[in-house]
């Protein structure tokens, strides 16, 4: 039982690192991208290539995956956001993250092929069970990004631009912020946090073009369930989600997994919509 | 001047008419003969279309440069399906209704081709099917549909019985996958243990992209498995099982899916020796015997094909084997048939025999699943070199 809660606990982490992706991007958008969960195949993607391909070490090839997860991520709103969110109050977002999303898998399936890849062990370590490096990695570095945002959001002057964009953006805009830029920079920052979550989590998803549309769908149940925007909210409904499935999975086989992460969300939703974490939006009449 | 003409006219037309019909003769001969080539080139079942493609083109290339078949070249119309059902549906009524092709190969996986063959059968196109489900054959239903490749069954009884008759296993665990075509073939290999006698000790259905599988494993080694049979074609989930296995110290042999032997999965081992210990149902024609040679009609494609391929053969050759045969078994029906008639090709394929490179096909009006069970052995995971495998021990 224990290397079942280890392995909920991983892919939880995951899934809770997809969770503060989205309340990155969210937060001075108001949009959650249909490209999250692909940030995470790209780093673990160009992880492996840059590492397992062209042989650079990890101080290169972490950096380098995250600044191709911050180049997809700038990508991401000038193509799919910029436009779509000045032009129209509808959530037209939905449809051209979702095309951009699509866009990247089918050029990385193309250009990477349709089979999973291995990635490469990142700290020397013999396959140690539950203490193993794919599962204790992807814990640590879900805790470090928290509380990295935590203090970004409370300590620095850019964190507060974002709060204050976050509670609202023509406020903000009133007040000289230049609103289009400061997206523009979450969505680096955004894209960089997948990349690096997908490089961590590699020994466990492999290094798989389709990985991300999963992770995107995951990663949205874990945000709904902790809390849309809450930080604790997208590590505590990760977690849930990651080690529901894995006991669902345990007791009732692999058929189930996905029933029950979905039926985690209806149930969630049905009963707080606003999820755990999450506050409920009053609209002044 | 006007009673000339009109004596005069009826001769001319004769022999404009007549001149028409010798001229036209020959043409109709030089007309191509068109087969459609549905195949998934592109998304997540790329990787043995790809290969059956290099054979399809190098088949093409070779009965073209001899001449044809029948004085007629080969015209190969490829439609790239990405792997979607929706879309193998679509490129199939266009290849039936707007390019009039004479003849279709694919769609390629079983997936593609469940809705697929149902279009081309009523457009009446003579068939050549890629897909290993059962259901995709009848003789009756879709009278023009021909198998190439071998059937599921044949696949899990020859596993199966190297499993119980070979290793003497009788506590198997059979792992499937939740995709449609691992939860049926779960089912079937299920379904042929309980006729042999024998109940699973252990078997669940598993999520394709289920990241750590150490925990059904366990399980399976819990309920006193001796022998692990997958029946999945997703390498991921194969490699994992692997992996679990090793990492447990669990020397615990597995036979199953072909897909074990794929060449990704070596490279999602975790230890290369991960691959001990590991046979799948594979191909006479791909089998080293002996003295270490494959048979020679495989030897001579490999050695005709290899510049083709860059000079290293780096995939399983039984796909290259399969795409070359779909478009000689073509070229065979109509040299027999005398035409590309529909009925006269669907008679030559039912009446007789053709011996390819992958295997030596024999259809009847009553059975159209044309792959022998003779040319289905056993062979060792880890033996790969260059696309083909060793036997595995004690198997014929």
């Amino acid at each position: 039982m224990l290397i079942v809660l280890v392995t909920g606990l991983a892919i939880g982490s995951l899934y809770a690192m997809m969770g503060l992706v989205y309340n990155v991007m969210y937060s001075t958008s108001k949009v959650l991208s249909m490209t999250t969960g692909h940030l995470a195949m790209l780093g673990a993607v160009f992880g492996a290539w840059f590492m397992g391909g062209l042989g650079w070490p990890i101080w290169l090839g972490l950096p380098a995956a995250a600044a191709v997860g911050a180049a997809f991520g700038l990508l991401t709103d000038v193509v799919a956001i910029r436009r779509v969110i000045t032009r129209s109050n509808e959530h037209l977002w939905l449809l051209s993250t979702l095309a951009v999303a699509t866009m990247v898998q089918q050029a990385v399936g193309l250009w990477w092929g349709t089979e999973p890849r291995p990635f490469p062990r990142l700290v020397p370590q013999d396959p140690a069970g539950a203490l193993d490096q794919k599962y204790w990695l992807p814990i640590v570095l879900v805790l470090l990004m928290a509380a990295g945002l935590g203090l970004f959001y409370r300590k620095t002057m850019f964190g507060k631009v974002f709060v204050a964009m976050s509670e609202d953006a023509f406020a903000a805009r009133a007040r000289g912020i230049a609103t289009n830029r400061v997206r523009a920079m979450s969505y680096v920052i955004s894209g960089a946090l997948g990349a690096v979550a997908g490089f961590a989590t590699g020994q466990l998803t492999y290094a798989f073009f389709a990985v991300g549309t999963l992770l995107t769908l995951n990663g949205f149940v874990a945000l709904a369930v902790g809390g849309l925007g809450s930080n604790m909210g997208a590590l505590v409904g990760g977690w849930a989600l990651g080690i529901i499935s894995m006991v669902a999975s345990h007791y009732f086989g692999g058929e189930y997994q996905q029933t029950i992460a979905i039926g985690l969300l209806m149930l969630a939703l049905l009963v707080r919509p606003q999820g755990i974490f999450g506050t409920r939006q009053v609209r002044a009449v | 001047m006007a009673k000339r003409f009109f004596g005069i006219s009826p001769l001319v037309c004769l022999t404009t008419l007549a001149a028409g019909l010798l001229a036209g003769a020959p043409a109709q001969a030089q007309q191509p003969i068109k087969i459609g080539w549905l195949s998934s080139l592109t998304g997540p079942l790329s990787s043995a279309a790809i290969a059956e493609n290099q054979g399809v083109q190098f088949a093409v290339e070779e009965i073209n440069k001899a001449g044809g078949v029948l004085g007629r070249k080969i015209e190969l119309i490829t439609r790239d399906t990405a792997s979607d059902p929706t879309k193998s549906v679509n490129f199939a009524q266009q290849l039936a209704f707007s390019e009039k092709v004479d003849f279709i190969i694919g769609p390629v996986n079983s997936g593609e081709a469940l809705p697929a063959i149902p279009v081309i059968a009523r457009a009446g196109i003579p068939n050549l099917i890629i897909g290993t489900l059962d259901e995709l054959t009848d003789a009756q239903k879709y009278p023009r549909a021909f198998r190439v490749i071998n059937t599921n069954t044949q696949w899990i009884t020859g596993a199966q019985g190297y499993a119980l008759d070979v290793l003497k296993r009788r506590k198997v665990a059979l792992f499937g996958d939740t995709t449609g075509y691992g939860t049926a073939t779960q089912r079937q290999a299920a379904s042929f243990l309980e006729k042999a006698g024998i109940k699973p000790a252990y078997q669940v259905l598993l999520d394709p992209n289920k990241a750590d599988l150490t925990d059904d494993m366990n399980k399976a080694k819990a309920a006193g498995a001796d022998v692990i049979m997958p029946w999945s074609a997703a390498t991921g989930l194969l490699a994992r099982i692997l992996n679990a296995r090793g990492d447990m110290k669990w020397d615990v042999p597995v036979v199953g899916h072909p897909a074990v032997m794929a060449l990704p999965i070596k490279k999602l081992l975790t230890k290369p020796e991960y691959w001990d210990n590991v046979y799948a149902a594979g191909y006479k024609s791909t089998t080293y015997d002996a003295s270490g040679k494959v048979p020679q009609r495989t030897q001579a494609l490999v050695d005709a094909i290899r510049p083709k391929l860059g000079g290293e053969i780096d995939f399983t050759f039984w796909w290259v084997a399969l795409g070359y045969d779909c478009v000689h078994v073509i070229a065979h029906a109509v040299k027999t048939g005398g035409s590309t008639d529909p009925a006269a090709l669907q008679k030559a394929l039912e009446t007789t025999p053709y011996a390819g490179v992958y295997g030596n096909y024999r259809w009847s009006a009553t059975n159209h699943n044309g792959f022998p069970d003779g040319d289905i052995v056993v062979n060792r995971a880890n033996s790969f070199k260059e696309g083909s495998f060793a036997i595995a021990p004690g198997a014929r």
